[in-house]
């Protein structure tokens, strides 16, 4: 077992003052306002398990995670760990603005409880991996925040954890580092070692882990096969906007490049076009089963490097989603040219939904399908009419016949 | 019932040990931390982290300066005042430099303890021993211009034994710090109000007896009795000695404690 909780919580009391706190160090029946974080866990977490742990924000994953790491004491129960434990919960912390990349590094390995000789042996690796050995000598307030994170992930990452636990994060920096930083995880993934890492893409988890926990509310509401606890978050959730009334016309509408936060990185989306039997929009009118709706996506790419992927997928006004298709599902491999520059349609012919209004967002993934480079959600909006009286959300390709095989009836012709 | 006093003593012992263990166990990320505290005190400058030690040692040559130049001020005694101002000075400067920098620590270094599995319990040792590192050498300096070298050596052992003597306030004082900031506005008040009630601008046998008597209950008095003893051979009673070790045994295992008890809270106190 690499793992235990036993009835793990957490509360947060809330005091008047620093005198009621202070107060509280003596007597423990001291009146205060008590927040339960997380409430009693019990779970044992196996070697080599790659555990994903889904939820809303403020649902208990991050405490449940700092807890773990050691960085929260539990209100009650113990939680148990065998062998070393890594934590990437903030990258950083006690940095220094004046002080060389050399010192920070010493300083950030003593801070995170490494010897001083493993810090000395492992430098080299440290500051190869973040690629930052021109500037090592120099204070880390001229590294840009790019270097900065790469500095601090190379160093936290730098010793060979049992467990790794890692807060919302699974690649740093940008471009070519954030697929070393992913590549590093995936490596721990492979020789073996326990993962924990909370996510709010659902992709990941159900890329990545061999086991998902969902929390809510600080509760655990279920334990199991990613795939299967992915699905009853979703359908919670869905129903938990349907509740609010939010639908999905209400997020904020992004458009290509919109992860890369207006910094220019090596892989990205450099157009996304969408066109409805040749005219092309943000807002096109579908009819079911007829139209032809199609997806040009261009893009750039470290020519050097492993091709991208391409994904596309259709939600619904709700978020769920609803469709998708990838090259790499589909095995379709990206031809770029020299510069990395490449380009690809997608077409779907007598489009298969029915009526209703449905987005479509656009991924550009690694070569392995595992890591988001870049993303455009809601690129288009499609609203989709029919002439039937079909009911659902998509027409399947369907046959009907009687006893007699080979007597068949198809809308599909 | 032995077995019970064997633990209870080895708890007692363990207690008292505790402060210096930890030093012991993290003297590597405290010698980072030492490091930070000069670069974040001096970065920019041109002497760097000399700056620690000229600083109060620019002070000294200035109260020198203004007292025995400019002012002349002469006062009858066993020593010469300024000697005896210096000698008090330098040790006052210490003590309060320690205590006001031990009110804030816990809130400074908050970042750093709060997301990562840091050991607290270092971090009031922190300005501690900066000071240490600063007034080590210039009291050494100070002293061996004034009484030689061998009052110099003197003066540097009880400037140790005073840091070591300080460890329960510093405890204490990142604690108040941390969960009254009403005391970080108080305390460059208390603090001079204390220097005044001190012997440091002014000898004690100069106080009317009246308030002379009110110096028992001053035990940064009797530290500068204790140095001003060591240094310039002025008359010191035993007991002021031992009344320093009483009350520094009765304090640090109660300020160890509750700071231990207290980290679940400082975590999720900012």
């Amino acid at each position: 077992m690499s793992i235990r909780l036993e009835h793990l919580s957490k509360s947060y009391r809330h005091y008047r003052s620093g005198w009621d706190r202070a107060r509280a160090l003596f007597h423990s029946s001291m009146q205060s306002s008590e927040r339960q974080v997380l409430a009693p866990l019990t779970l044992d977490i196996g070697r080599g398990e790659v555990v994903g742990l889904i939820g809303v924000n403020g649902a208990g994953k991050s405490t449940l995670l700092k807890l773990i790491a050691g960085t929260l004491r539990p209100s009650t129960g113990v939680a148990t760990h065998e062998g070393r434990l890594c934590a990437l919960l903030e990258l950083g912390a006690g940095f220094h603005p004046e002080m060389t990349g050399r010192e920070n590094i010493h300083l950030a390995a003593a801070v995170g409880g490494q010897k001083s000789a493993d810090t000395e042996r492992l430098f080299d690796s440290i500051v190869d991996f973040a690629g930052l050995r021109a500037v090592i000598d120099q204070p880390v307030k001229t590294y840009s925040s790019g270097m900065m994170m790469r500095l601090a992930f190379s160093v936290a990452t730098a010793v060979d954890p049992d467990i790794l636990i890692l807060d919302e994060t699974l690649s740093v920096g940008d471009g070519v580092f954030a697929r070393k930083s992913f590549e590093r995880i995936m490596g721990f993934k492979e020789a073996g070692k326990t993962i924990l890492f909370c996510s709010h893409s659902m992709y990941q988890v159900q890329a990545i882990c061999n086991r998902a926990l969902w929390l809510d509310q600080g509760h655990l509401r279920m334990d199991g096969d990613p795939v299967e606890v992915i699905a009853a978050y979703n359908e919670f959730m869905e129903n938990q906007n349907a509740q609010a009334g939010s639908e999905g016309l209400a997020l904020p509408r992004q458009g290509v490049s919109a992860s890369s936060s207006g910094k220019e990185q090596l892989t990205r989306l450099r157009a996304v076009e969408v066109s409805v039997d040749d005219v092309s929009g943000t807002r096109l009118a579908v009819k079911s089963g007829q139209s032809e709706v199609s997806i040009h996506v261009a893009y750039a790419s470290d020519a050097g490097g492993h091709a991208p992927c391409v994904a596309v997928m259709l939600v619904s006004a709700s978020g769920r989603p609803v469709a998708s298709a990838s090259t790499l599902n589909d095995r379709v491999s990206l031809r770029r040219d020299v510069r990395g520059n490449g380009e690809v349609w997608l077409r779907f012919a007598r489009f298969p939904l029915l009526q209703g209004c449905y987005w479509i967002h656009v991924f550009l993934l690694s070569e392995q399908g595992l890591m988001v480079l870049d993303k455009a959600r809601m690129v288009a909006e499609l609203v989709v009419s029919q002439e039937t009286l079909e009911q659902g959300v998509v027409t399947l390709p369907h046959l009907w016949s009687d006893s007699m095989p080979g007597i068949v009836t198809s809308p599909q012709g | 019932m032995n077995h019970d006093g064997r633990s209870f003593f080895s708890r007692v012992f363990k207690t008292y040990s505790a402060p210096f263990l930890t030093l012991i166990d993290h003297r590597n990320l405290v010698y980072r931390l030492l490091r930070r505290e000069v670069v974040s005190r001096t970065s920019g400058t041109w002497l760097g982290g000399l700056w620690l030690v000229a600083q109060p040692a620019l002070q000294m040559g200035a109260f020198w300066f203004l007292l025995d130049f400019v002012l002349k001020v002469r006062s009858p005694g066993q020593v010469a005042f300024l000697d005896y101002f210096l000698t008090a000075m330098l040790a006052w400067l210490f003590i309060s430099e320690v205590l006001s920098r031990s009110l804030n620590v816990l809130s400074e270094f908050s970042p750093i303890y709060q997301r990562t599995v840091f050991p607290v319990q270092v971090l009031p040792l922190v300005p501690l021993l900066m000071g240490v590192m600063i007034y080590l050498p210039v009291m050494g300096g100070v002293v061996w211009l004034l009484a030689g070298w061998q009052a110099a050596v003197s003066s540097q052992w009880l400037l140790v034994m005073l840091a070591v003597w300080l460890i329960p306030f510093c405890y204490l004082l990142a604690l108040l710090g941390l969960f009254f900031r009403e005391s970080r506005q108080v305390f460059p008040f208390l603090l001079t109000l204390l220097m005044y009630l001190s012997p440091v601008l002014y000898q004690p046998e100069a106080l009317p007896p009246g308030l002379r008597s009110l110096m028992i209950w001053n035990p940064i008095a009797d530290w500068l009795s204790v140095i001003q003893y060591a240094v310039h051979g002025l008359p010191m009673e035993p007991v002021q000695a031992w009344g320093l070790g009483a009350l520094w045994m009765l304090l640090l295992p109660p300020a160890w404690v509750v700071f231990r008890r207290a980290e679940s809270q400082m975590r999720e106190e900012l």
